[in-house]
């Protein structure tokens, strides 16, 4: 379980994040949806756990099992971005973050080469680890992207770009996935496409997402459970029917205020 | 038995489905006409000696571009793998040649061996420690604190007494060269000239080890992470790639490919002097050898190098701007072929078929051409008028 204690973020007289605790992955594998309107804090909020940013108070904390049935916490405030992957918390940017002049299977070795601590062996062939290849061709199929699998990246679609970077994520194999704007900038055809291929793919493998989106529809469909932010803390949290039984919350997601 | 199964039964041919191929490296395969190329050019470069005196250039003037296409191998894994552009490889480069000229003066020591494994250590050790200081900046900044510390290792040499300022070191004891190891078996001493030959062979031994090394690295997974740090070094660090180390690594290694050189570029000259090793102008050469020759490209930096310094040699003969030249050298490469030589290859192919087949498209490169430095022309002349008139 990832838990976030008290996280607090101030960017100047900006707070940013509010006093935030949360709790993901409690059950193993759990979908949860982060909404909020503009501001709200979301993506400085996955920024705080992931070690893009470091809180101004508070704490991130990953339980581990202990080997005898109950779990270890373990504190990982201090940890680089990278040490926070090797404990199984990766994140995908709202922005593509791919290599734009690798092809499709290229993005996906580096990651999966990454996950299994051969990106620093000189004296092999890149394309010769048969346990590589084995899961790149995997992750390729999963996430639909087979075909295209020579093309550099720069030149996919973006609905597949989009893909590609959240293969690169699984690539890692992560406990918890956290996923800013999966479906931003993608057709409304084709996000459908990718949030299904998403929410397959994170179910087979029991991985917890934390998804940043904005399409209620989406929320509403494949949450298992909301939090919403709204002024850096969180405003609700519980069922997505909440967004039918809580008129106020339609109201602060629209972003529109009582004057 | 037919020439195809004895050729396959050799150690380093393999047989594919496209035929046969010589296995140099585990995935470095080449095929019939790579081969033959491979053959030509190791040949090439053996007989450069006699070709030199046969044809009447200078073959001193190749083992040097050798010698400095070394440094600039080593500066193109930062440039065609992390993007990052060093303006300051002159440092390892001198680091190399200087360490040479001090153990031979000080150190008294004689053997090329030694003095060259003295000059691959210090400069690496140098690079060790610069590179520690320049991991964590990128581009511009990168590009700066390279700069910043090769001129710091030229003003230490150039005003301190130790390294003899301006006037350099001898690497020869007592008017005496270093020894290579046949000296021995020959029992007497070779002259200048046998001397420069065996260097050069020497050198082409080293070089050959280190394109292999750097073909190797270029296709191992720490060669395809430092490309992906390159293309997007938040994505690789959100991958789990230590980025800073990395680079560090990379960075060492470049360090020590200009050493090497460096050594051996003091071994041929015999004196060490600021100008011609740490200078900053020797960073830009270093530099222009590669884009020249084509970073992208494996053999790109060592023909550049060699085409560099060889025009550069000339052309001190000849004028007294030959500085400036690399200027021109440069802006012409970057129009013309941004992709170098070596990167070019290709498109020149193409190009030549085409005149082949209709000579007339030569004439309309020419349009083109004069359209294009006509429009630069314009637009020089707009920006001009904009900076000192202001734009209305």
């Amino acid at each position: 379980m990832l838990e976030a204690r008290n996280l607090r973020k101030s960017f100047g007289s900006l707070v940013a994040t509010n006093d935030v605790s949360l709790q993901f992955g409690k059950e193993e594998g759990e979908m949860v949806f982060i909404v909020g309107p503009n501001g709200a804090g979301k993506t400085t909020l996955i920024n705080l756990l992931t070690g893009h940013l470091d809180p101004d108070e508070g704490s991130v904390i990953v339980h581990e099992p202990d080997g005898a049935g109950g779990t270890r916490e373990q504190d990982i405030t201090g940890l680089e971005p990278r040490e926070r992957v090797d404990r199984g918390l990766v994140r995908s940017f709202q922005i593509v973050q791919v290599f734009e002049e690798m092809s499709v299977r290229e993005n996906v070795r580096i990651a999966v080469l990454a996950n299994q601590d051969l990106q620093g062996s000189v004296f092999s062939h890149h394309d010769r680890h048969e346990g590589v290849e084995r899961e790149v061709d995997e992750l390729l199929v999963e996430f639909a992207l087979e075909d295209d699998a020579e093309t550099p990246a720069e030149e996919l679609p973006h609905g597949d770009r989009k893909l590609l970077d959240v293969a690169m994520s699984f690539g890692l194999d992560p406990s918890y996935l956290l996923l800013d704007e999966p479906t931003s900038g993608v057709g409304t055809r084709e996000k459908e496409r990718v949030i299904e291929t998403v929410v397959e793919v994170s179910d087979n493998q029991d991985v917890t997402t934390v998804t940043i989106e904005h399409d209620m529809d989406i929320v509403s469909q494949y949450a298992d459970r909301l939090i919403a932010l709204h002024q850096g803390a969180v405003y609700a949290e519980g069922d997505p029917s909440l967004l039918e039984t809580d008129p106020d919350l339609r109201r602060v997601l629209l972003g529109v205020e009582d004057e | 038995m037919s020439l195809a199964s004895v050729l396959s039964s050799l150690p380093l041919v393999v047989e594919r489905d496209e035929g046969l191929r010589l296995r140099l490296l585990s995935g470095l395969e080449l095929d019939r006409r790579q081969t033959g190329l491979l053959i030509v050019g190791i040949v090439l470069l053996f007989a450069m000696p006699d070709l030199a005196a046969i044809l009447g250039f200078s073959f001193r003037t190749v083992s040097k571009g050798l010698m400095l296409g070394m440094a600039a191998l080593g500066l193109n894994l930062l440039l065609r793998h992390t993007q990052l552009v060093s303006f300051g490889h002159a440092l390892f480069f001198g680091a190399g040649a200087y360490a040479v000229a001090v153990l031979a003066n000080y150190g008294g020591v004689t053997s090329s061996l030694v003095l060259l494994i003295g000059a691959l250590l210090f400069g690496t050790t140098i690079a060790v420690f610069v590179g520690f200081l320049v991991a964590g900046h990128r581009e511009i900044y990168f590009a700066l604190l390279t700069l910043a510390f090769g001129q710091l290792g030229f003003a230490i040499v150039l005003g301190s007494q130790f390294f003899n300022f301006d006037d350099g070191l001898s690497v020869r004891i007592e008017g005496a060269r270093p020894t290579l190891a046949v000296d021995s078996l020959l029992g007497a001493e070779l002259s200048t000239a046998a001397y420069r030959i065996l260097l050069y062979y020497l050198t082409i031994v080293i070089l050959l080890a280190l394109l292999l090394f750097t073909w190797r690295l270029a296709n191992s997974p720490f060669g395809k992470t430092l490309d992906a740090i390159g293309q997007n070094d938040l994505r690789a660090e959100f991958l789990g790639v230590p980025v800073q180390r990395y680079i560090w690594t990379v960075f060492i290694l470049s360090g020590a490919y200009g050493a090497i050189g460096g050594g051996l570029f003091a071994l041929l000259e015999l004196h060490v002097r600021p100008q011609p090793t740490l200078h900053v102008l020797v960073s830009g050469e270093i530099l222009l050898m590669t884009l020249v020759g084509g970073f992208s490209t494996l053999l790109g930096p060592i023909i550049g190098g060699v085409i560099v310094v060889y025009i550069l040699d000339l052309a001190r003969f000849q004028t007294e701007f030959h500085n400036a030249l690399a200027g021109i050298l440069l802006v012409a490469v970057v129009i013309f072929f941004p992709r170098g030589i070596m990167g070019s290859s290709d498109d020149i192919r193409a190009g030549a078929v085409q005149v082949r087949e209709d000579p007339s498209v030569l004439g309309v490169w020419v349009r083109e051409l004069g359209a294009r430095v006509r429009g630069g022309l314009r637009n020089a002349v707009v920006a001009t008028k904009h900076l000192l008139f202001g734009a209305r």
